[in-house]
């Protein structure tokens, strides 16, 4: 009789603990919302400064600039929250992880695209297609269909990049941007409320 | 027959802690204290008694002047919970068999 007890005990307590520190969708929007922005700002920039017939080379300068300044600040976030936050989840590991690999496959293409092995049409459509995979895998983990469609359509966009004209392909990654992480990013900031 | 109840585990709040912890990458004393609401002394005992059987890992430090400690469960921890679930199953639908 007693035995019995401790056992349906055991498992109300197992069950109890385990809703307890399901993973909440925190933190996160930052990201999305932080790189959307910059992105969307670089790109369309950019794309404004060419059309004024500004010189390529100070046409471009706000990528590295803005990319630089999102990264700083990517860590220090992220260093904030990790001495903020009690607990690290499975899920947050698995975020970190991604995300970090996106980075280095990120800085890989550029250094090919710098050194003339691809050209900067096929690296800006390679770089939506990466946005995609990000945004794709990260919205699985997450179980957030916005970030999931937003990642395929990403995938769409990059595709599509290759047929315009070199320039509007600067267009073409404003709108994925905005498709794949400002949205999800202001929804997933809300969710999170 | 029944599989012995790992006694280890088969205590409220060293379950509660694995329960947690098998959930989660890693946590803070602190949060343990809360979701479990032992008494902080109760539970500094029953993380040492997880730790030595090598059910967890506790990693100590320091945030703001003040001791950290930070535990996750390790893989033979997980591998003893698990056990201890199966167990809890043979019990329970002994229980259900019998009406």
């Amino acid at each position: 009789m007693e035995t019995k007890l401790t056992e349906l005990e055991s498992l109300k307590i197992i069950h109890e603990m385990i809703a307890t520190s399901k993973n909440r969708l925190k933190n996160n929007s930052f990201f999305y919302l932080l790189w959307g922005w910059l992105v969307l700002i670089a790109s369309i920039s950019h794309y404004v400064l060419l059309r004024i017939h500004v010189d390529h080379h100070y046409a471009y300068l706000l990528w590295p600039i803005l990319m630089m300044a999102g990264a700083i600040v990517s860590v220090i976030a992220g260093i904030r929250i990790g001495k903020r936050e009690k607990v690290i989840s499975h899920i947050d590991k698995m975020i970190m992880l991604l995300w970090w690999g996106f980075c280095f496959t990120l800085l890989v293409v550029l250094v090919m695209a710098s050194f003339q092995k691809l050209s900067w049409s096929a690296t800006y459509a390679f770089i939506i297609a990466l946005y995609g995979l990000g945004t794709f895998v990260s919205g699985g983990i997450l179980k957030f269909k916005p970030l999931i469609i937003g990642g395929i359509i990403s995938w769409i966009m990059s595709v599509l990049a290759l047929f315009v004209e070199p320039i509007n392909i600067l267009l073409v990654m404003a709108l994925s941007i905005v498709i794949a992480y400002l949205i999800p990013g202001y929804m997933l900031k809300f969710k999170e409320k | 027959m029944f599989r012995e109840l790992d006694p280890l585990l088969h205590n409220p709040l060293r379950l509660s802690v694995m329960s947690l912890l098998i959930t989660l990458e890693s946590a803070e004393f602190n949060y343990l204290l809360e979701k479990t609401g032992a008494t902080a002394g109760n539970l500094s005992v029953q993380i040492n008694k997880l730790k030595e059987a090598d059910y967890i890992r506790v990693q100590k430090s320091f945030k703001k002047n003040y001791p950290l400690t930070t535990c996750k469960i390790t893989p033979s921890g997980i591998d003893a919970f698990e056990k201890y679930v199966d167990a809890l199953q043979d019990y329970l639908s002994a229980k259900k068999d019998k009406g």
